[in-house]
């Protein structure tokens, strides 16, 4: 297994440098780094492997054309990258007219995750760069109470606003709120040392 | 940090074929950027090309106005300018005196072509409802020839131009008098400004 290597700020600053210079080998480097966790967010959202591809593809063409638009001092590169990923797969989503027929079919795997149950990281991706970073956030999210868990869960993957949420899981409006910012805070202090991008 | 929650889902590995295309797209300006460009730069000729043809229409349509109107004033003068050197026209100037003032009216008489052109300046204005009268003297009496209407804040000079009908007959003479806004139908009834033999 190869052994994770950190790539500071420092270094991910002089990525970006190279990206905004238009260095076509620093998207290289980024894909290779970012994509099986860009396709990984894309499929989990998306379920459907050809819609999380086209997503892939949007967001490195994304990346690429408005790389000038990334303000290190706002956060570092990664989590804009997977932003930029997890709002294209929501547009994608809500556009989706066979919206509804594919909650059916993802139903089952929703269902687990509705309950709060995180999937278990794989051990066969461990040498995949940024493995250590998952393995915080899976530490993150799993020290959340369920039913924390769950409506953070709800919001992020599915892009539910908070009325969307208590309907779903049948919570006042005001509970899915207070859990959404007491977890947000949780998540906020469990995941504050996190800055360094690993491979 | 909600933002590192991108990497909750287990990572997969794309398809090999994927990265190539997935860079070359991104890389590459985009197709649909290209066809906006030359949309634009079409949408930008056009309007040029549009503008450019609005503009010279609506020069074209003011230029076209103005020749019209000069020509018609050229017409005018001409006109007049052959009225008045015309080897059967007399002239005839009378003095007048309308409401205390001295002015006085001029008389172009074409008998060849039958026309008359009068030029009244210096006169006063009309009272409310009433009107200058030009008439015909013939042999027969007076005939109706023209109202001159000067109302007040008018220019003093007025001139015009009249035809003598054929049912008038020889015109010896030429009078003015003061008659109501509608004029009188068959003679004069108010007082005579002026009344001459040509």
């Amino acid at each position: 297994m190869t052994q994770p290597k950190r790539l500071s700020q420092e270094d991910e600053r002089t990525l970006v440098r190279r990206l905004k210079a238009r260095d076509e080998g620093a998207l290289a480097e980024l894909y290779d780094a970012l994509a099986p966790w860009v396709l990984g967010l894309a499929s989990r959202i998306l379920q459907d492997d050809a819609e999380a591809e086209e997503v892939l593809s949007d967001v490195f063409v994304q990346v690429w054309g408005r790389i000038h638009q990334h303000e290190p001092a706002r956060g570092p590169l990664v989590p804009w990258v997977l932003s930029i990923a997890r709002n294209r797969a929501l547009d994608s989503l809500r556009r989706r007219r066979r919206w509804w027929r594919k909650a059916e079919r993802w139903g089952a795997t929703v269902r687990l995750e509705d309950d709060g149950t995180v999937p278990t990281p794989d051990p066969a991706e461990a040498a995949v760069p940024g493995w250590p970073v998952h393995q915080e956030v899976h530490a993150a999210l799993a020290a959340l109470p369920v039913d924390q868990r769950r409506v953070v869960l709800l919001a992020y993957f599915e892009g539910l606003t908070h009325s969307e949420i208590a309907r779903r899981t049948g919570q006042p409006l005001g509970t899915v709120k207070t859990r959404l910012r007491i977890a947000h805070g949780k998540l906020t202090e469990a995941l504050r040392h996190v800055k360094d991008w690993l491979r | 940090m909600t933002d590192w929650l991108g990497m909750t889902p287990n990572p997969r590995d794309p398809r090999p074929e994927l990265r190539a295309r997935v860079l070359g797209r991104a890389v590459r300006p985009s197709r649909r950027g290209r066809w906006v460009w030359r949309a634009a730069a079409a949408a930008l000729v056009l309007g040029i090309a549009g503008g450019g043809a609005y503009w010279a229409r609506g020069t074209i349509a003011a230029l076209s106005a103005d020749r019209d109107r000069l020509a018609a004033e050229l017409a005018a003068v001409r006109d007049t300018l052959g009225f008045v050197r015309g080897p059967a026209t007399r002239v005839a100037w009378v003095p007048v005196t309308t409401n205390g003032r001295l002015g006085g009216v001029t008389i172009f008489a074409d008998s060849a072509n039958r026309r008359w052109l009068v030029r009244c300046e210096g006169m006063a204005p009309n009272e409310p409802g009433e009107t200058y009268q030009i008439w015909f003297v013939t042999e027969g009496g007076m005939k109706r020839a023209a109202l001159m209407t000067m109302d007040p804040g008018e220019s003093t000079v007025m001139a015009m131009a009249f035809a003598v009908p054929e049912d008038v007959g020889p015109v010896v003479g030429a009078a003015m008098s003061i008659e109501p806004r509608a004029g009188s139908s068959v003679e004069p009834r108010g007082p005579m400004v002026f009344h001459l033999r040509l």
